[in-house]
């Protein structure tokens, strides 16, 4: 009797399980998000303003091409408020669609900030959930970060994109910036007596020139995003940049350097260019008595010899044997130039108090608290072995032919 | 309810996956700092150590439960009041883990979705398995631990091909001597999630082969452990152990870390189901056990006890505290001060008097 009722009353418990199974509750549709590429941060003009924050939001149609109105790819929305947070909400009241950080590539601090000290910045991007880690950080070098996001790019339509090209394209071959994320700055900033790493941005060129597509018209772009050195930090608060030998230096503390060019000058207008590979650093430390440590950086590389004008019969082994002798001293000169910044500004971001407490724990507690004072007075040995493996397509240069008929 | 036979191989795969559950997604031992795997380590063995207790009493009943056997050896009205602060721990340890479980998930996946919502789905998903029998509940779990298992090795293969992985994290090893690291295991490691395994008394009857069952459940303690003690190592060679200390979910973000070029990445749904999974058996088996002790003790049907508990389990999960902060805390303070009892001082107790009678019923004729 009973049984058609309890089949329907069956039925109608599948219906209302399957409205649950079909809802996602979270869900924002694709059209309703505006995809953010880089977000940057300047510094506000008053304390209701205190930071104001850019998104550069991605114009999906203008991307596609297909319903593109040949405008520019992507478009900045600003917004200012007393934190990040609110200057997003701000900043997303003049947007049609919620702004989603969770595809960010970039993270852009003016310096003016970052020399103020960054700590109460990096909170959000650590904690929100919807972003990644592995979003990139940089600095903008004595411009406004917004300038950073809002010049149009040659590849590539996203310009946040074209900026995490360039920074591995570059650490590729010859430059020594290299893949600085959230997590790495926040383990910076947190280190004892050290300090993060951050890299440098700037554009190159005519800032306002840059946002518009007649940037892309003409050959030479008028405006370019670069790498600029390293921002280096005392806990969170910048203190300089480091170009040059410093930075390929720092670089190759951190192991992070796995090609860079060397140049010998042998006077006489005589000189040589090599291109280091294979680059392998190891830092260790021995620290007996922990105030007094001495640290031992070491490096393994190689060279190709890339352009030789000299007249030296380099088919003989034994000038290789003294040009890697040359370079060496070169890659020490280099990273020690890279430790003497460090020590004199008396910021531990090369990590030798890591290295000090691998090596002795218990020592390095007991001078954790003071390793201010004890840091510039390291003892830094650095070795540096390396290997001319042959000397590419040619043996003698063009020069020594000439002098030899 | 008698005629219940696991075989080995799915018992295993049960432990396993219950003592993986949460475990392997929150963060573990971290008051060890960077030596917290060690930590795990210690606590898994200690698990297995508790676990030797239980295998004497296994081997004097082995055809009960906890709740048959604590009223053989204590009496009947002694062991049915003991039987019912069991029925009571395992609601209450369900309805934590649930609550657990959703909370993590609203917080890193789905943030408007009303917790309730979350956690209603996850009970009658576990309702619904255990209407379909313990049987069905441990081949589901071996199915599971297959795919958990390829999970695992996925995010091991990206972990290591994205070079995220700094071993120098990790050293030096016990570099502020061991203290640390014990007082981490005596506070709360042993027991979340090894010590959790007390649970177990009340399923063990059902393992099919009474000789291999003593080996299994240690077995499967040890190989969680390793794995979670791998999961911890993993976590704070990619984040460093600051991080993963302040981190409510640090595979989560460990995961995010991994991307091979712009191909792969956003793994993080994976460990969104990593969690997902965990919790469902980990409220499974302690909701399993709940259910088996009160049809056992009040002479009930199992299968008319499953919603009532379920509406126990979800409400009591959902009422015992504000914040996922409260839920925390209490949990630290019942792992520390509650769960040792049910784990250690009743099976203690349990085990001397067993041992007692026995040596006295024995002696007495000779």
């Amino acid at each position: 009797m009973g049984r058609p009722v309890l089949k329907l009353w069956k039925l109608l418990m599948v219906s209302v399980l399957l409205l649950v199974v079909a809802g996602c509750w979270d869900s924002v549709e694709l059209n309703k998000r505006a995809i953010v590429s880089g977000v940057s941060i300047d510094k506000g003009p008053s304390e209701e303003k205190k930071y104001r924050v850019s998104f550069q939001v991605v114009i999906a149609d203008e991307i596609t091409g297909k319903n593109s109105r040949g405008n520019a790819p992507v478009a900045l929305y600003k917004g200012s408020g007393r934190s990040i947070y609110e200057a997003l909400g701000n900043a997303s009241r003049q947007s049609a669609r919620i702004l989603s950080l969770g595809h960010a590539k970039v993270i852009i601090i003016s310096e003016e900030l970052a020399r103020e000290g960054i700590r109460d910045l990096m909170d959000i991007f650590e904690r929100e959930s919807e972003m990644r880690l592995s979003t990139l950080v940089f600095v903008s070098r004595g411009q406004r970060a917004e300038d950073i996001l809002s010049v149009m790019t040659i590849f590539g339509k996203i310009p946040a994109n074209d900026l995490v090209q360039k920074l591995e394209t570059g650490n590729r071959s010859f430059g020594y910036n290299f893949r600085i994320e959230v997590d790495d700055v926040i383990r910076g900033i947190l280190a004892k007596e050290a300090g993060a790493i951050i890299n440098g941005v700037i554009v190159k060129g005519d800032p306002e020139a840059g946002e518009s597509k007649a940037n892309l018209e003409g050959i030479k772009p008028k405006a370019i995003l670069k790498n600029a050195g390293l921002a280096v930090f005392k806990q969170d608060k910048l203190m300089a940049f480091q170009d040059g030998i410093e930075g390929m230096g720092l670089s190759l503390i951190h192991n992070k350097q796995s090609e860079y060019p060397l140049f010998l000058d042998f006077g006489n207008n005589e000189s040589a260019s090599f291109s280091m590979f294979k680059v392998h650093t190891s830092v260790k430390a021995n620290a007996k008595d922990p105030e007094h440590p001495d640290i031992y950086i070491n490096v393994q590389q190689q060279a190709a010899l890339k352009a030789y004008n000299g007249a030296l019969d380099i088919s003989k082994s034994s000038v290789l044997r003294n040009w890697e002798k040359l370079l060496s001293d070169e890659t020490r000169k280099e990273i020690d130039a890279a430790v003497k910044v460090a020590m004199r500004l008396n910021s531990d971001y090369i990590r030798f108090n890591e290295s000090v407490e691998r090596n002795n724990p218990k020592g390095y507690k007991r001078v954790k608290d003071r390793w201010e004072s004890i840091f510039p007075h390291c003892k830094v040995h650095i070795r540096v072995n390396t290997l001319v493996r042959h000397t590419e397509m040619r043996t003698r240069s063009l020069r020594s032919s000439e002098e030899m008929e | 309810m008698r005629d219940i036979r696991i075989g080995p191989v799915h018992f295993f795969s049960l432990v396993l996956m219950f003592e993986l559950g949460t475990a392997l997604v929150v963060n573990v031992g971290m008051e060890a700092g960077r030596d917290a795997w060690i930590a795990i380590f210690l606590g898994c063995l200690v698990g297995m150590l508790i676990y030797t207790g239980y295998n004497y009493l296994f081997k004097l009943y082995p055809d009960l439960p906890l709740s048959g056997y604590a009223r053989a050896i204590l009496g009947k009205p002694l062991g049915a009041v003991v039987v019912t602060l069991y029925a009571v721990i395992f609601l209450n340890g369900a309805g934590r883990d649930m609550r657990d479980g959703s909370a993590l998930l609203v917080m890193a996946a789905l943030n408007r979705t009303p917790i309730m919502i979350v956690a209603a789905m996850m009970i009658l998903s576990c309702g619904y398995v255990l209407h379909k029998g313990l049987e069905v509940l441990a081949r589901t779990s071996f199915i599971i631990m297959i795919f958990v298992l390829m999970i695992g090795g996925v995010i091991t293969l990206l972990m290591l091909f994205s070079g995220e992985m700094e071993w120098s994290r990790i050293l030096p090893m016990l570099g502020d001597g061991i203290k640390p690291v014990a007082l981490s295991v005596i506070r709360s490691n042993y027991m979340f999630p090894f010590g959790e395994v007390f649970c177990f008394l009340m399923l063990m009857p059902y393992i099919g082969d009474k000789k291999r069952a003593v080996w299994i459940v240690p077995s499967a303690i040890l190989a969680a452990g390793l794995i979670i003690s791998y999961t911890a190592l993993v976590n704070i060679t990619v984040l460093g152990s600051d991080m993963v200390e302040r981190s409510p979910f640090p595979l989560l973000s460990t995961v995010s870390k991994a991307a091979l070029s712009d191909f792969i990445q956003r793994l993080d749904v994976l460990v969104v189901m990593l969690l997902i999974i965990g919790v469902f058996f980990k409220v499974a088996v302690y909701y399993g056990a709940a259910v088996i002790a009160i049809s056992d003790l009040f002479n009930l049907p199992y299968r008319t006890l499953i919603i009532p508990s379920a509406i126990i389990i979800l409400f009591s999960g959902m009422l015992d505290s504000r914040s996922f902060v409260e839920h925390l805390e209490e949990g630290g303070e019942m792992l520390t001060f509650v769960y040792p009892v049910f784990t250690i001082v009743i099976p203690a107790i349990l085990i001397i008097v067993a041992a007692f009678r026995n040596y006295r019923s024995r002696s007495r004729p000779g």
